[in-house]
């Protein structure tokens, strides 16, 4: 491990060079400051001092205007770095105190909280001493944001009626109007906080603004502005990817996946995005189309074959391997001559998912032509995975004294069970 | 003679003060840059659940390259940390290089391994593999074992790339303490990616002497008890935080630690995969990936990530420390000379007119430049030519900048990661950064002057890193 980057071996190797190399200018510049100390020594200054310095300030305004350039600058460096160096430690020092302080604040109220909130939700009879006593704590800005993230976790972990019963405390107690406000606010961490809120609370009052920052330039916000989308939605939770003009990247998709994962929500034919033009909503519709073993859409798979860009229909290809679709490996057969490296190795690895005897031909083919070493494992592998026919084509193959050498040790490797 | 003596004198005097300011503007611009890098990375990653990517189908494939020699008191421990990172799709490939201790015996007495039929294809370059060893355990399934003959760390990583078959690769040190969520944290830029391919991330890493470390994971985060290593801790907060963190922003980043970074496979293999005739595999390799993309017109992006990912221990004795850093100023050396194509041209933009620029003058140049200046001082010193309050003035000029630089980057882990709880910590930390420049920082000055001329006397060895173990401080 090396490490790069000190700054401090420039400033000092430079400091020690111009030591040295000052030695004439600095004879110069020492002249100066001592015909200086000189001069403020026996009170004698060039210019009268300014009035509303005193007389010492005046005499080192003085001895500064006396000084070249250079002595001037050194000075005033020194001087910045020394009060930055003691405004840095009191910042750290009270950072650090404020830092506890807000903490034990924050863990203060959120026990408080807590407890008011478990009140209003299970005891009929404090309900109201809980919703009074809620609305006077969170009487500042910070103390309502706590109680908002509160109410947030706490409604995570529920369903139901009681979800809807935190719902309408968060509107009874006016917080929708915070979150709302940050919402419109003009920084998008304050948006970021706003949708989150209103999506977790089921309120659509900012549905224009998040349906605007579907295409919003900032990652954060865009992807956030999806997730509200996805929670807001009643019918269709994915009707926003038509919308989108940018592309969706890896993170966002695992980001929707998970939120239909965790929220149960309900799942649509996938097949429907296949023909749009942003490619990254095509590849994570295939996802999903596999993930939830779409399998009604062979047709269609098919279509993405013939998809001008390859992660598309590297993507196809795998699909079709994870949902089983025997009818596109003659399809792909087809393909496979002119397809790139990282997509013939995927053509094969789906030959090894959807086995078929049928095929053999084509893998032993493979295997004979292809020089690159992946292809002739994942070849091998398909072979293998078809069973007996398969394996006994392999065992005449790694017994025949005639083939070429590097099949025993492809064959081997293949057949060795342990690994995976 | 008294001519030429004046010509030098006058052209010392003014090309000293250009570079002297330009250092200053650059370190005042990459402070701010850092900063603004900081918080935007802060601010962005304070809504991230990365809890989503833990088990998602979607998420790419790992393979985490361990390359291990004679380890073996560290090497059962260490392994057991790398399989329970946080990630669901990623295999562990350690690799013994050639270990003339008995870390093969004891990972196969460990995990219970065994010899298989695997075959590999030596794309990349890298001495014999004796053969690769699995687990039928099920409960080590993703720990694959590669023993080779001894070459080096850069030929161990080209074996581990010759046998994973993953999307990304993670290079490590086996004798670092990873954090759990490391490779959840490296692989998001990768996933983020949209016109621009992400080919490589790295993080930060920190100093583990003095921590708390059970079951290899940090349970405490103390400052070292020791100054060598504290002044380490207070150069290590600089660089990462402060310098690699604007870099990055400036999209001119050179190094990613070998410790600790991800990298796109398929392009480090078409790159050529390490490189294995130096010492600086890691700066090398970042600069050979970058320069393979910008000639093929391809968009790319290095990423970098201010959280701290790795722990590692550092030298705690001058001997060992020296060797470390001659080894360092050799592999820069040694990355600047192969990579001179890319000095001052415009066509790899940022990199050839910003990056490597700085690196040639402000890191690789400035331990040389400063010991000529010591013999220049002294020099002016016996000829009694020098100008003691000028000096002094200049010292105080320059240590002050100095320490106050430190001390940003100390309010910068403040108000970022605030790794070291302890107010105490915190103010030793502080008054490290008084200390370093007067007493740590000729000492490793002088031993990149060295590295200088091991690399000369071609003496091109990795050195001996000898370490205490985590939980022996």
């Amino acid at each position: 491990m090396r490490l790069k980057g000190t700054y401090l071996g420039l400033v000092l190797a430079l400091t020690l060079v111009t030591m040295g190399a000052m030695a004439t200018h600095g004879q110069v510049a020492v002249d100066s400051i001592s015909s200086d100390s000189a001069m403020v020594e026996t009170g004698q200054t060039v210019q009268e001092p300014v009035v509303v310095f005193s007389d010492y300030a005046s005499r080192i305004l003085a001895r500064f205007k006396k000084s070249p350039l250079l002595i001037t600058i050194l000075y005033i460096v020194i001087l910045y770095s020394i009060l930055s160096l003691i405004t840095l430690l009191i910042i750290i020092l009270i950072h650090r105190s404020r830092l506890k302080r807000e903490q034990k604040l924050k863990d203060n109220l959120l026990e408080r909280y807590q407890q008011l909130l478990m009140d209003y939700l299970f005891d009929d009879q404090k309900q109201e001493a809980a919703f009074n006593e809620l609305n006077t704590v969170a009487h500042s800005r910070i103390n309502r944001q706590i109680l908002i993230d509160q109410m947030i976790d706490l409604s995570v972990n529920l369903k139901g009626e009681i979800k809807e019963v935190i719902q309408a405390l968060y509107i009874r107690l006016g917080l929708q109007k915070d979150s709302l406000e940050k919402a419109y606010h003009g920084k998008w961490h304050e948006n970021v906080k706003g949708f989150r809120e209103l999506a977790f609370m089921n309120i659509r009052d900012a549905n224009d603004q998040i349906i605007k920052s579907l295409n919003a330039s900032n990652d954060i916000l865009r992807m956030e502005a999806q997730i509200a989308m996805v929670r807001l939605s009643d019918g269709n939770p994915y009707e926003f990817l038509a919308l989108l003009e940018k592309p969706l990247s890896l993170w966002e998709q695992v980001t929707l996946h998970e939120l239909q994962i965790q929220h149960n929500l309900k799942i649509p034919a996938f097949k429907q995005w296949f023909h749009l033009e942003n490619i990254s909503v095509v590849m994570f519709a295939l996802e999903m189309v596999a993930w939830y073993k779409q399998r009604g859409v062979g047709k269609e798979i098919l279509g993405l074959f013939e998809h001008e860009d390859e992660h598309v229909r590297f993507t196809s290809y795998k699909v079709c391997g994870e949902i089983g679709l025997k009818m596109s490996l003659p399809a792909m057969i087809k393909r496979y001559p002119e397809e790139t490296f990282k997509n013939k190795l995927e053509i094969l690895h789906t030959f090894t998912k959807v086995p078929d005897e049928k095929h053999l031909k084509f893998l032993k083919n493979v295997l004979d032509t292809e020089e690159d070493v992946q292809l002739q494992i994942e070849a091998t592998k398909a072979m293998e995975n078809t069973d007996e026919p398969g394996i006994s084509m392999l065992i005449k193959l790694i017994k025949s004294k005639s083939e070429y050498k590097n099949y025993q040790i492809i064959i081997r490797h293949v057949l060795d069970g342990r690994i995976y | 003679m008294e001519r030429a003596f004046e010509i030098l004198k006058f052209f010392v005097l003014n090309a000293v003060f250009i570079i002297t300011a330009m250092i200053f503007t650059a370190y005042l611009i990459l402070t701010i840059f850092s900063a603004i890098s900081l918080r935007k990375y802060l601010r962005k990653n304070s809504y991230v659940d990365y809890n989503s990517i833990v088990a998602s189908p979607l998420a790419p494939s790992l393979s985490v390259i361990a390359p291990a020699f004679n380890e073996s008191e560290t090497i059962i421990d260490n392994i057991r940390t790398l399989l329970s990172l946080y990630y669901n799709n990623f295999e562990v490939v350690v690799v013994n290089d050639g270990s003339k201790d008995d870390s093969l015996e004891k990972m196969i007495n460990a995990y219970e391994l065994e010899k298989v039929n695997y075959y590999f294809d030596y794309r990349l370059p890298c001495k014999r593999i004796r053969g690769v060893y699995k687990s039928q355990n099920r409960s080590f399934k993703k720990l694959t074992v590669i023993d080779k003959a001894n070459g080096g760390k850069a030929d161990a990583l080209n074996a581990g790339l010759n046998v994973c078959r993953n999307e990304l690769v993670v290079s490590i040190d086996a004798d670092s303490i990873m954090e759990p969520d490391a490779l959840l944290k490296l692989v998001k830029p990768f996933m983020e990616a949209k016109e621009k391919r992400v080919i490589g991330a790295g993080g930060v890493i920190r100093i583990a002497n003095s921590c708390e470390i059970s079951d290899g994971h940090i349970q405490k985060v103390n400052l070292p008890k020791k100054f060598l290593p504290r002044a380490q801790v207070m150069e290590y907060t600089r660089a990462f935080l402060m310098g690699r963190m604007a870099w990055s922003e400036l999209d001119g980043l050179l190094l990613i630690s070998g410790a600790l970074g991800m990298f796109d496979r398929e392009i480090v293999i078409k790159a050529g995969g390490y490189h294995t005739n130096t010492v600086g595999e890691d700066m090398e390799l970042v600069v050979r990936i970058r320069r393979y993309m910008t000639d093929n017109d391809l968009d790319y992006d290095v990423v970098y990530i201010p959280d701290p990912l790795c722990w590692t221990e550092v030298p705690s004795t001058v001997k060992v420390l020296a060797r470390q850093r001659s080894r360092w100023t050799r592999g820069t050396l040694e990355t600047l000379i192969t990579h001179r194509k890319l000095f001052f041209n415009r066509k790899y933009g940022k990199l050839g007119m910003l990056g490597y620029p700085y690196w040639l003058v402000f890191e690789y140049l400035a331990p040389i430049i400063e010991f000529l200046g010591i013999l220049w001082f002294i020099f002016l010193v016996i000829t009694g030519d020098l100008n003691w309050p000028f000096f002094l003035l200049l010292f105080g000029f320059v240590y002050f900048f100095a320490v106050s630089l430190s001390i940003w980057s100390v309010l910068f882990e403040e108000m970022t990661f605030h790794k070291y709880e302890r107010r105490r910590d915190v103010l030793r930390l502080m008054g490290t950064a008084f200390l370093e420049p007067l007493f740590y920082h000729p000492l490793v000055m002088l031993m990149s002057i060295k590295g200088n001329i091991d690399k000369l006397l071609n003496r091109n060895k990795w050195g001996k890193m000898e370490r205490k173990g985590f939980g022996k401080n």
